[in-house]
């Protein structure tokens, strides 16, 4: 960035001036960092001068207070009325090494509800799926299935409770040494007494379902990503879970495709019911089938609440995101 | 100093590792929670029976042809043609069909795991194992285990069959300067059931290492295709060594006191 561009924000100095100062006075950092600063209501109006908001995009001081860091997380919960927790996350804490993917995250998922859990990406909202099945364990904190803690569970109770979940993960995770049938059919073999025909009934409905009911033979290294999440989604919903995690079942499909995908789920819920956790990155998707949204960010949640409440949102941090626009407090970082 | 004895260190570490994986395994098999997927099982062992018997069998044919050749060349120099039998019958069932087997298992059997475990580990397909609330380690390692149990000594036996078939070739058929009988007679008369089930052991004993090695590297497999690259690596050094040592221990502890040679006294 060159001298010219803070010239029209005469008071806004160098990024590297503000690193420094922030380091070793960190009282008087927030009064020269001028955009970030300021109390969230004036952001709209600062953001529209060229300078400052260049700052605020390009070089957000790397050094943060927390409150700071987290001044939209309100962490506000429109509750849903008469409906209780399926899932409950408990002040979760989680590290990579130095990497802090969740820090303090509160967060009710709504029985008989579809929830959604959307953030920017690498936020950490596959890491807290694993989370809620016991693939991985939090190094503070607690997370409730139904009232029961699943990191204190035991290897027999943590395997019996993970017969509840339906999980659909990022990658499909189809085993690759399978066809198509029988990756659909596997949970059906192991954990039900059905005979073959029953079994390709069902696995059968569920793939045409999907729209492969014709690629029943197929290895998952022949079928193209859209296609292996197609086949993640049917072998997630083959035992009828009472809770079911999509982690962005509609990545990698065609807007038509993602469209009839978001009625399927609409309608098996309609059907099963239970607590749905969808992952997404696709607002219009959002607005089609949740009911519930939770937002994501620096590893706590922003806002959640029904749907409706939080289009409506006042959150600037939240209407940025649910609108997909530019201009606001997330940056490429 | 520290830095001297970093590498001793992570060593024991893993080998400390290894050690816990194996035992956690060998927990499954013998507590019979593996017979839970007994089909699965069933499986892997016709998997191996199909794609390793002949390329073993291959190896130790060629090795007991060599045994053979060396055998009868070597006890003419001596001026006792007729004894070729004694270097055949020792090279092939104490020494060399072992190794050879251990080798063929190592670079066929043991890294197919690794790859296999370690590619099912990076893709979330052992993560999607136990979330469908299936102990990935009893259904992939396990099973894997009782599976080479189940079969692997008949293929061992095979496989001795193969190498005392060469041998046979390279000394009565290709050099022929003893009889068949002759031949016979003195193969025979140097080694015994005893000696065949002692072999057995040894290589049994290899197979369990190379199967609980590559379930172990597989199993744990980290960083992408790369880190399953040097997973199967590192397996493979490790699985050879462990070989050698089996091999080594296994001819001191059956035949370093008593040769069980019918010789003198
Ligand atoms: N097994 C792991 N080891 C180390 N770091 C990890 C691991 N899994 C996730 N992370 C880190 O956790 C962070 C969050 O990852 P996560 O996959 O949950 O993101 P995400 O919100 O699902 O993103 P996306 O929307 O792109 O899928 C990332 O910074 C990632 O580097
Ligand atoms: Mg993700």
């Amino acid at each position: 960035m060159s001298e010219s561009d803070f010239e029209k924000g005469a008071d806004a100095p160098r990024d590297d001036d503000v690193e420094l100062l922030a380091q070793d006075a960190d009282t008087e950092a927030p009064e020269l960092e001028a955009p970030p600063a300021g109390p969230p209501a004036t952001v709209p109006s600062t953001s529209t001068d060229v300078a400052s908001s260049r700052i605020s995009v390009v070089s957000e001081p790397v050094a943060r207070t927390d409150d700071e860091e987290f001044q939209w997380h309100t962490g506000t919960k429109h509750s849903v009325e008469g409906v209780e927790d399926a899932i409950e996350f408990l002040d979760v804490h989680k590290a990579f090494g130095r990497n802090r993917v969740l820090r303090g995250l509160n967060l009710g998922i709504p029985e008989n509800r579809i929830s959604m859990i959307l953030g920017p990406s690498g936020t950490g909202k596959s890491v807290c799926i694993k989370h809620m099945v016991g693939l991985l364990y939090p190094d503070q904190g607690d997370i409730l299935v139904h009232g029961e803690s699943v990191p204190n569970m035991v290897d027999d109770e943590l395997f019996d409770m993970r017969r509840k979940f339906g999980v659909l993960f990022q990658d499909g995770a189809l085993f690759g040494s399978m066809n198509l049938y029988d990756n659909v059919a596997f949970p059906l073999r192991q954990h039900t007494d059905r005979g073959e025909e029953e079994i390709a009934e069902i696995v059968n409905a569920r793939l045409r379902e999907v729209g492969l009911g014709e690629a029943n033979e197929m290895m998952p290294n022949e079928l193209s990503g859209g296609m292996r999440k197609r086949a993640g989604f049917a072998r997630a919903l083959v035992l009828d879970p009472d809770i079911v995690l999509f982690d962005e079942p509609d990545s990698g499909l065609d807007p038509v495709r993602t469209a009839l995908l978001c009625e399927l789920i609409k309608e098996i819920h309609e059907e099963n019911g239970g607590a749905y956790v969808v992952i997404t990155h696709d607002i219009a998707s959002a607005r089609r089938v949740a009911e519930f949204i939770a937002v994501l960010w620096r590893g706590r949640i922003v806002e959640s609440g029904p749907a409706a409440d939080l289009f409506a949102s006042e959150n600037p941090f939240v209407r940025q995101f649910l609108s997909g626009e530019s201009q606001g407090p997330l940056g490429m970082e | 100093m520290n830095g001297l004895l970093a590498a001793p260190r992570a060593w024991i570490e893993t080998f400390g590792e290894i050690a816990g994986f194996c035992g956690q395994v060998l927990g499954q098999v013998f507590g019979g929670r593996v017979f839970r997927f007994f089909g699965e099982a069933l499986r892997q062992a016709g998997i191996l029976i199909l794609s390793s018997t002949l390329v073993i069998c291959g190896l130790v044919f060629i090795i007991g042809l060599q045994c053979g050749i060396e055998g009868a060349y070597f006890t003419r120099g001596t001026g006792t043609p007729t004894y070729a039998g004694v270097f055949a019958a020792w090279c092939d069932l104490r020494e060399l069909v072992p190794y050879a087997f251990g080798y063929m298992m190592a670079a066929k059997v043991g890294t197919g795991i690794v790859a296999e475990l370690g590619s099912m580990r990076i893709s979330d397909e052992i993560d999607a194992l136990e979330v469908m609330g299936i102990n990935s380690m009893t259904f992939l390692c396990a099973t894997r285990l009782l599976a080479s149990w189940m079969v692997l000594p008949f293929v061992y036996i095979a496989s001795v069959r193969s190498g005392f078939f060469a041998s046979y070739l390279a000394v009565v058929v290709q050099i022929h300067e003893v009889s068949a009988g002759g031949y016979s007679l003195i193969f025979w008369m140097f080694q015994n059931p005893p000696d065949l089930l002692f072999s057995a052991i040894k290589a049994m004993a290899m197979a369990t290492v190379i199967v609980l090695v590559g379930c172990y590297y597989g199993y744990n497999a980290r960083g992408g295709p790369v880190g399953v690259g040097t997973a199967t690596a590192k397996s493979m050094v490790l699985n050879i060594v462990a070989v050698h040592l089996i091999g080594m221990l296994g001819t001191q502890i059956f035949w370093g006191a008593n040769p069980r040679a019918p010789i003198g006294g």
